[in-house]
C-alpha cells in the first residue's frame, strides 16, 4: 500500500449521476506529485480544450497532496481546478481550512466532477458512501446559511463543507468557493464553474487516518521545519496580524494601491491597517488544520462577526477604491463571503469604474445612475448587490473587468488592471519588480501565488548572490537577478501546493527548500521521491501548464502587464519613478526556462 | 487534569493531530483522544477531552473494565472490555468513544501530553495535581441519549457562551 496518499480517485458524473471510484496508481503521483500538480496533469490530459468553460463538459476538479492532513505543519489546503469561466485559461484556486484534510481522510486524493446535474444538487461524500443529493431548498442561500442547512439536514455538525453562494449560482463569473465559511477559493472563478454544473456543494466527512512510510522519521523532519516556522523572524507578526501586516508594510514600501493604482501610499493608512484591526475588533486567532501560526483572526464589529480578513480583501474595500472606512471593509469581508463573491475581482470592477469616472470617460449614467467616487460606500455595497443578483448594470460587472471595459470601450481598457483576464491582485509592481515579472508570467493570470518571490523583500543580499548569482536579486527595486528568482520561487510554490501547504508559510517564509520537501515526501510516502524528481516533476507541471495556456489561445504578448506598471510612473513615496521594464524580464524568464522567444516550451 | 482556555483556542486541530500520531503514529480526528468542537459561525472553538469529572460516570462501566489511574486519568482494560457502547452513554460530554474497536479517551501519554505541546496558543496546560475536581452532574441532563458528537457539540456551545458574552461587551461598545 501506499502511505500518505488517500488511495483513491472519485469520478461523479453530474449528468449520469454515475460515479466511479479508481485506485491511485503511485507511478503516476510520483509524476505530479498531488494537489496542483495532479489536478494540472489531469486537466493536461483529460480536458478539451475548446470546451466551453459552462459546458457540462468542462472538468471540476478538486485535489489534495500526500500529506495533506498529516503531521506536517499548515497541509491543510485544497486546489479546485479547470478551464475559467472569467479568463478562459488555466483556472485554479486554493483554500486551507478542514476540507482538504477531511477528503483525505475519507479516502480520496482528487475528486473529479463532469457534466451538469438537472437541478441543484449536493455531493454528499462519506468515506466509501457517495450520494449525489437534491439541493432545490438551498438555491440563494448564502453560503453561511448553506453550510447550516447541510449540517442540520445530514444531523452531523462535523461534516466539511464547500459550498457557493448566490453569486456562483448566479454564474458570477469571479464567484468563490469557501470551506468553513471563510477559507476561499477566491480566484478564476472556480465558485461560477461549481453553478455551471448546478453543484451547490461538496460536503464531505472522512473518519480514515493518514499513514506515513516512516512516522519516526517524519516526525523528525516536521520538527525541524517546525523550527524554522517558529524561529523565523516574521513568526510574530504573521501570528498577531496574518497576511493584514501587509497594509503598512508595503505602505511603507510606496506600493500599496491607493484609488485603483494612482498612488502607493495611503495618508490614512494607520486607520485601515492590521494593527487597527488587531486592536479595535479582533477577538481572537483563527487557525487552518495542524497550523502553528494561526495567523487567521475572528472579529466582532458593531455590524458584523466573522473571520479573516486577509490583506487582499482589507486592501481591495479600503485604499483600492478610495475607502478609509475600516468597519465597512470588514462588513464587506463577511458580505461577500456569504454571497460568494472574489473580492480582489469585484474590487478591481469597482476602482476601475471610479477612475473611468474620475478620468470623465463615464459618468453617472453609464451606470445606472450610481455616483462612482473615491470610496462612496453607498454605491459599492449598491453595485455589488447587482452583481450577486444580476441586475442591470451589475449584469456587465459580472462578467470581470476585461469584459465589462471592453464593452463599455471609449478608451477605458487602459484603466482595466488585469493580465490575461485575471485583475492585478493588491501590490503595486512598479515597487516589487519580481511580483511584476510573476503577474506577467503566471499560467492562471495576474496574480502573487504562482511565484509569490517575497525574497526580494528579505534583504537577504548574501543568500541573493548564492541563489540567483547576483545580489540585485534581493533588491526590490532592481529588474536584475528577477528571472531567476520567479523560476526559483515558482517551482517552490507549485512545491507548497502540492504538498498542499500553506504559501505564507512554505513560499512566504521560505522555510520549506526542494531537499526538505522531497525528504518529507519519501517519509510519508515511501515512494522515491528526491530532490532532482521532484524538480523534474514541478519543471514539467509548470511546461504543461503552459502548452495547455497556448492552445487555449495565450500567446507572448499576453505576458505582459497593464499599460500604467510599465509607462506610468508612481509620482510619489518610496516607490517614486519607478515601471517595471517587463519585455526585457520575461525574455530572460523565457531564456532561463528553456522556452522559444514566443513562450513555447521547447520539446523535453 | 488538562486545562482549557476556550480564549486562546485558534481551532487548528494541532492537538488532534498530535493526539492521533503519539497514539498511532497516523493522524486523524476519528482517532484523536481530544476533539476539537468548531462552531463556526459563533467563532467558537474548543478542544473536548475527558475533564476526569468529580462524577467519573464512565467506570460505571458494566464490564468492570474502565479504572482510574494514579494519574486521575482513564484506564481502559482491553481484556474486560467487550466494546458495549456504555461508555459512550455514560460520559456527559462526548470524551469517550469507541473507533476502531478501540474506546478512545485521554490518557495523559503517560504524563506528557502531546496535545499541550504541540498547541502553540497555550490553549492546554496539563495540571498534574488537580483530579476529579469538576462536577458535570447539571450538565448530564442536557445530553442524554445524544451521540458523543452531540455531546461534544452541546458542551463547546455552553463553554463559548460566556466567551461570546465577553466579545461583546468590550468590542461593541465606542
Amino acid at each position: 500500500m501506499v502511505h500518505g496518499y488517500g488511495g483513491h480517485i472519485l469520478r461523479v458524473d453530474l449528468s449520469s449521476g454515475k460515479i466511479l471510484r479508481e485506485k491511485t496508481d503511485p507511478g503516476h503521483m510520483l509524476a505530479t506529485i498531488g494537489g496542483r500538480g495532479l489536478n494540472s496533469r489531469r486537466l493536461y490530459d483529460e480536458l478539451d480544450r475548446d470546451v466551453d468553460p459552462l459546458s457540462p463538459e468542462n472538468l471540476l476538479l478538486i485535489g489534495v497532496g500526500p500529506l495533506t492532513g498529516s503531521l506536517l505543519s499548515t497541509s491543510a489546503y485544497m486546489t479546485i481546478s479547470g478551464k475559467s469561466p472569467l479568463t478562459g485559461i488555466l483556472g485554479d484556486s486554493a483554500a486551507g481550512g478542514f476540507f482538504g484534510p477531511e477528503i483525505k481522510m475519507a479516502g480520496y486524493d482528487q475528486l473529479i466532477f463532469t457534466g451538469r446535474s438537472d437541478t441543484l444538487s449536493y455531493v454528499y461524500i462519506h468515506d466509501d458512501h457517495v450520494e449525489i443529493r437534491d439541493a432545490a431548498h438551498l438555491a440563494g442561500k448564502d453560503i453561511f446559511q448553506t453550510t447550516a442547512m447541510i449540517r442540520k439536514e445530514l444531523d452531523d455538525n462535523n461534516v466539511q463543507i464547500a459550498a457557493i453562494g448566490p453569486a456562483g449560482e448566479n454564474l458570477v463569473r469571479y464567484a468563490i468557493v469557501a470551506c468553513n465559511n471563510s477559507r476561499v477559493c477566491g480566484r478564476t472563478g472556480m465558485g461560477c464553474l461549481f453553478g455551471s454544473k448546478s453543484l451547490k456543494a461538496v460536503v464531505v466527512k472522512g473518519t480514515g487516518m493518514v499513514s506515513l512510510a516512516q512516522p519516526l522519521k517524519f516526525m523528525e523532519l516536521c520538527k525541524k521545519l517546525d523550527q524554522r516556522i517558529l524561529d523565523h523572524p516574521e513568526f510574530h507578526d504573521r501570528h498577531e496580524l496574518g497576511s493584514t501586516l501587509l497594509i503598512k508594510a508595503l505602505n511603507g514600501l510606496g506600493i500599496l494601491p491607493v484609488n485603483h493604482f494612482q498612488q502607493g501610499t495611503a495618508p490614512y493608512v494607520d486607520q485601515i491597517s492590521g494593527q487597527a484591526l488587531a486592536r479595535k475588533y479582533k477577538t481572537k486567532n483563527k487557525g487552518c488544520f495542524n497550523c502553528n501560526i494561526n495567523c487567521s483572526r475572528y472579529y466582532v464589529t458593531r455590524q458584523v462577526e466573522s473571520e479573516g480578513p486577509e490583506y487582499e480583501t482589507l486592501c481591495s474595500f479600503s485604499s483600492r477604491i478610495g475607502s478609509q472606512d475600516l468597519e465597512f471593509a470588514l462588513k464587506m469581508n463577511q458580505y461577500l463571503n456569504r454571497m460568494g463573491l472574489d473580492s480582489l475581482s469585484c474590487g478591481e470592477t469597482i476602482g476601475w469604474a471610479m477612475e473611468c469616472v474620475e478620468k470623465g470617460i463615464f459618468d453617472k449614467n453609464d451606470f445606472d445612475g450610481l455616483e462612482f467616487t473615491w470610496g462612496n460606500t453607498h454605491t459599492i455595497e449598491q453595485v455589488v448587490g447587482m452583481i450577486i443578483r444580476g441586475e442591470g448594470i451589475g449584469k456587465e460587472f459580472s462578467m470581470g473587468t476585461r469584459y465589462l471595459a471592453d464593452k463599455m470601450g471609449k478608451g477605458s481598457q487602459k484603466y482595466a488592471l488585469h493580465v490575461k483576464g485575471l485583475d492585478v491582485i493588491c501590490g503595486d509592481p512598479r515597487g516589487i519588480k519580481a511580483f511584476g515579472l510573476t503577474y506577467a508570467i503566471a499560467s492562471r493570470g495576474a496574480d502573487h501565488l504562482r511565484a509569490e518571490p517575497f525574497f526580494e523583500l528579505t534583504n537577504r543580499f548574501e543568500e541573493a548572490e548564492k541563489r540567483f548569482g547576483t545580489r540585485q536579486a534581493a533588491d526590490r527595486l532592481s529588474d536584475k537577478g528577477k528571472a531567476a528568482l520567479v523560476e526559483y520561487t515558482e517551482r517552490q510554490a507549485l512545491l507548497t501546493d502540492c504538498m498542499t501547504m500553506c504559501k505564507n508559510v512554505g513560499l512566504s517564509m521560505d522555510v520549506m527548500d526542494f531537499e526538505l520537501g522531497a525528504d518529507l515526501l519519501r517519509a510519508g510516502t515511501g515512494l522515491k521521491f528526491t530532490a532532482d524528481k521532484v524538480n523534474q516533476s514541478l519543471r514539467k507541471t509548470i511546461d504543461n501548464d503552459r502548452r495547455m495556456n497556448i492552445d487555449f489561445g495565450i500567446t507572448a504578448e499576453a505576458d505582459t502587464l497593464p499599460h500604467r506598471f510599465t509607462h506610468e510612473p508612481l509620482s510619489e513615496g518610496p516607490s517614486r519613478d519607478q515601471v517595471v521594464p517587463i519585455h526585457d524580464m520575461v525574455r530572460q524568464y523565457y531564456e532561463i526556462k528553456g522556452w522559444d522567444r514566443n513562450g513555447v516550451p521547447l520539446k523535453p | 487534569m488538562l486545562v482549557i482556555d476556550i480564549n486562546k483556542c485558534s481551532g487548528c486541530r494541532r492537538c488532534e493531530t498530535h493526539c492521533s500520531f503519539y497514539h498511532s503514529g497516523k493522524t486523524g480526528h476519528s482517532g484523536a483522544r481530544i476533539k476539537v468542537e468548531k462552531i463556526e459561525i459563533l467563532g467558537i472553538d474548543f478542544p473536548v477531552v475527558c475533564h476526569q469529572c468529580q462524577e467519573h460516570y464512565c467506570t460505571k462501566c458494566p464490564q468492570k473494565a474502565i479504572s482510574i489511574t494514579d494519574r486521575g486519568s482513564i484506564e481502559v482494560s482491553p481484556t474486560l472490555c467487550d466494546l458495549c457502547g456504555a461508555c459512550e452513554i455514560l460520559c456527559p460530554i462526548g470524551a469517550i468513544e469507541i473507533y476502531n474497536e478501540i474506546p478512545h479517551v485521554c490518557d495523559l501519554c503517560g504524563g506528557s501530553p502531546r496535545c499541550v505541546e504541540a498547541c502553540e496558543m497555550g490553549a492546554i496546560s496539563f495540571e498534574p495535581d488537580v483530579k476529579q475536581s469538576v462536577s458535570l452532574e447539571g450538565f448530564r441532563q442536557k445530553t442524554k441519549k445524544m451521540s458523543p458528537a452531540k455531546k461534544r457539540h452541546a458542551y463547546a456551545l455552553e463553554a463559548g457562551e460566556t466567551l461570546r458574552n465577553e466579545w461583546s461587551v468590550n468590542n461593541r461598545r465606542e
